[in-house]
């Protein structure tokens, strides 16, 4: 038997005309905990859903301890001990935890499911590696990081000495994810083998023994850890050097743009989410809204860009009072909106990047002309869209579903940006893009600035708040707790407002 | 006659046999189209397949003289036409609503073509040589007043539909066969990464749905009366549908919805002796399932909010 419990080789893979992995290498050792990186599309998740048997490869060699397997089916996987946590959970919301737990290799008693057996199974592990869960709670009711837990004990009940998370930290508060190393560390001393997806390089810095990396479905190399640097798995991921702090250039500020005033918000299970919040943007400004997630930026956003009813309070945009008017009217009043959930919200992903690069503006000249649509006029903006932000494929009729993270909040990004609108609201314009794109999208933010727009900057990565703004606001539980100019500002005294602390707490740090 | 006189003599205990009566058809059909919403399939074909049964149940006891061939052939057919429905649905992707619809078609035209064809009757077809579903007598039960009228001289199939419901109850929520539908029906996706066969699953659900349609169909035809008449459903299915949804596909609160539109159709045939205009006494029914249906709806409505509010 090899030193590896896992060796992948010369892997290809195609989705129709999409080669989603062209040369794939990957080897796991016993114990040891082993990250796979690479920007979004790079091939990494499909890797790994390979190995599980999610779908079938084209060509190449996968061995799973010494067995060299044909074809795979998620059962075979199981039954060799590989578990994968995916990235959406594969967890049934009305079932209980436990049910889930069990779910297809349920203990019996006659007709019966034993519930009883299962409760003890369980206990086991969680007590092993401390991972609390809540058994008979509802997946509906318990937090991420608990159903993260779930998958996790999911996958060690059937037996899994090789567990595979797919950008497990993604939807984890920082606290959550410090739980989870903790628990991948206990996992990892008792003999089982980790593979570890991500794109948060500190993150894989932290936890990795060894580290491959991938790019547009090719296999980079694969280093220890001690023996490579966060600049050095950077360039192997995307091939040369990114500056992530844009050079600030504090332009003139001009007049009011966005002017919210004594604004109340309802969320959907809460009244009031938003209590009484006044906050502006002037012309060639950015102002970024700090804050833990679910704290009201939605809500904000929502409110401001029509979305959301306004309880109480006053939205005025380009000094017209759009409060609780159709979007219509306030995209009219000058407002463009790159939504915090592009799937849902910012894309329609059966229809064409053409198709959703005009959206917005399809009944204006010269997209369309007395109620005909212009099709020429609108393959000719859309060609010039790709080239200028660099959307791949360059193919604008192909679906907006078949475009990587990234590149599809390019098409946002574009869309909304290139209306030149003297008011942009971003909401997490880089959440859960590759790195390149990050680079990219904060770039066309920043020469909107410059151009005089103002720019409303919703994000939940502090550090690019800190790097794009020119003034930063705080809020915690709907209120804002402090301000400050972003020359100011630092993780610690932003840290210590968006928990709620006075704004003395920047003298502090 | 005064007001109360009436309805003395409309609710009397009788009413509660009779209410029983016309909702089992209703029952079994709620129930065909409950297993397959477990596994996230609306089964709007559940008349089609009621109404092929109850054909297929009299043919087959009026040619062999046997009432238990007739409703075990109801049922084989019954699955016939839900695997088609399923094949459609499952392996080629169609609409299942779209097959449904066409299932229910094709019954009402292909039972009124074979009632031509083979007994050269329009509209209905009766006889003699038609072995029904015996009824369960219990004698000594005639002398006992209330419990004699409440229960003797059911139909067997009435019976039945009691047990088949606290079976199916318990099949769905208390074994690995229902863990697993469920969860098929909720996230196929993640049954999938589970191990569990998502397909087979469904089909299984649509083969068990098929066998309970046939029963429903083979029921109305012989136990529920002894004929078989054109249409002879006239939307019992959709009734059950509609009873499925305000039960949420839970085999015992869809039937206490079944209860609801036998209870109404019962008193509205007592009402009409008494100079309630038989128009009336028609809509009733369908009256019945809107307003079932629109509280229902409105309860989904309110628990989509409840969960969506949850996932925040």
């Amino acid at each position: 038997m090899s030193e590896y419990v896992v060796e992948m080789k010369d892997i290809i893979k195609t989705f129709g005309q999409v080669q989603a992995v062209k040369n794939g290498q990957f080897n796991l050792r016993k114990g040891e905990i082993h990250s796979l990186i690479g920007e979004n599309g790079a091939g990494k998740s499909t890797m790994m859903k390979l190995l599980y048997g999610m779908y079938p490869i084209n060509s190449g060699e996968i061995i799973i301890k010494g067995e060299r397997m044909g074809e795979i089916t998620p059962m075979m996987a199981i039954e060799r001990g590989i578990g994968m946590v995916h990235q959406e959970f594969m967890l049934v919301s009305e079932l209980t935890v436990l049910e889930n737990i069990i779910l297809g290799f349920e203990p019996r008693k006659g007709l019966r499911l034993d519930l009883d057996k299962a409760r003890a199974d369980v206990r086991k592990y969680i007590e092993e590696y401390q991972m609390d869960v809540q058994l008979d709670k509802r997946i509906s009711q318990i937090s991420v990081g608990e159903a993260q837990r779930v998958e996790i004990i999911k996958t060690l009940m059937r037996g899994a000495d090789v567990i595979i998370l797919d950008e497990p930290t993604a939807v984890l508060t920082p606290q959550e994810a410090e739980r989870l190393f903790e628990i991948l560390e206990n996992l990892k001393s008792s003999g089982k083998s980790i593979v570890f997806i991500s794109h948060k390089l500190n993150e894989v810095m932290q936890i990795s023994d060894r580290i491959s990396v991938m790019r547009q479905g090719q296999y980079m190399g694969t280093v220890n850890k001690s023996e490579t640097s966060p600049l050095d798995l950077t360039k192997r991921m995307i091939g040369r050097e990114v500056f992530l702090n844009i050079e600030k250039d504090y332009g003139k500020v001009g007049e009011k743009i966005l002017d919210v005033q004594d604004v109340w918000v309802s969320s959907n299970k809460e009244t009031s989410k938003i209590r009484g919040m006044s906050l502006s943007v002037r012309a060639g400004e950015i102002v970024g809204v700090a804050g833990i997630d679910g704290n009201g930026q939605s809500e904000l956003v929502e409110a401001i860009t029509g979305l959301r009813k306004v309880e109480k309070g006053k939205v005025i945009v380009c000094g017209k009072d759009v409060t609780n008017k159709s979007v219509k009217v306030i995209r009219g009043a000058g407002m463009a909106h790159i939504p915090e959930d592009r799937n849902r919200m910012g894309l329609d992903r059966a229809m064409s990047i053409r198709d959703n690069l005009v959206t917005v503006r399809v009944d204006e000249a010269p997209f369309s002309k007395h109620g005909i649509l212009q099709l020429s006029a609108q393959d000719a903006y859309s060609e010039q869209m790709v080239k200028e932000f660099d959307i791949r494929p360059t193919d604008y009729h192909l679906p907006t579903s078949s475009l990587s993270g990234g590149n599809a909040q390019k098409v946002v990004v574009a869309r909304e940006v290139s209306m030149k609108k003297q008011l942009l609201i971003a909401s997490q314009p880089t959440r859960g893009v590759d790195i390149g794109a990050i680079e990219q999208i904060r770039n066309t933010l920043e020469k909107a600035k410059k151009e005089g727009s103002g720019v409303l900057l919703v994000s939940a990565e502090l550090e690019e708040i800190i790097s794009l703004s020119d003034r930063i606001i705080v809020i915690h539980e709907g209120k804002i707790t402090g301000e400050m100019m972003a020359s100011e500002a630092n993780e610690n005294n932003l840290g210590l407002l968006m928990m709620g602390g006075a704004k003395g707490g920047a003298e502090h740090a | 006659m005064s007001f109360f006189s009436i309805m003395s003599k409309v609710l009397n205990l009788s009413l509660i046999y009779a209410s029983f009566r016309a909702a089992t058809p209703i029952i079994y059909a709620a129930l065909c189209a409950s297993v397959t919403q477990q596994a996230n399939i609306l089964n709007i074909g559940t008349e089609g397949i009621m109404l092929i049964g109850a054909f297929t149940a009299v043919t087959v006891s009026y040619f062999t003289g046997s009432w238990i061939l007739g409703v075990l052939c109801a049922m084989l057919a019954g699955v016939v036409i839900a695997l088609i429905m399923a094949v459609g649905h499952i392996k080629f992707g169609a609409d299942i609503c779209g097959i449904g619809m066409g299932i229910n078609m094709l019954a009402l035209a292909i039972t009124k073509f074979l009632l031509k064809a083979i007994y050269d009757v329009n509209g209905a077809f009766s006889s003699p040589q038609i072995k029904v579903i015996p009824k369960v007598s219990i004698p000594f039960l005639d002398n006992v007043p209330v419990i004699g009228t409440l229960l003797n001289n059911w139909s067997l199939t009435e019976w039945f539909a009691i047990i088949l419901i606290i079976v199916l109850q318990f099949f769905i929520f208390k074994t690995v066969w229902g863990l697993r539908l469920r969860a098929v029906g909720q996230f196929p996706e993640a049954a999938k990464t589970a191990g569990i066969k998502v397909n087979a699953v469904k089909y299984r659900a649509m083969a068990i749905s098929g066998l309970i349609g046939g029963l429903a169909g083979a029921h109305l035809s012989l136990g529920y009366s002894s004929q078989f008449i054109e249409n002879m459903t006239s939307s019992r299915g959709f009734m059950g549908v509609a009873a499925m949804y305000f039960g949420g596909a839970n085999p015992v609160k869809a039937s206490i919805g079944c209860l609801l539109f036998g209870f109404a159709d019962s008193i509205g045939a007592r009402l009409q002796a008494y100079g309630l205009p038989s128009q009336f006494v028609l809509m009733m029914p369908y009256i019945v399932t809107i307003v079932v249906l629109a509280i229902s709806m409105a309860a989904q409505l309110r628990s989509a909010k409840r969960r969506q509010s949850s996932l925040n």
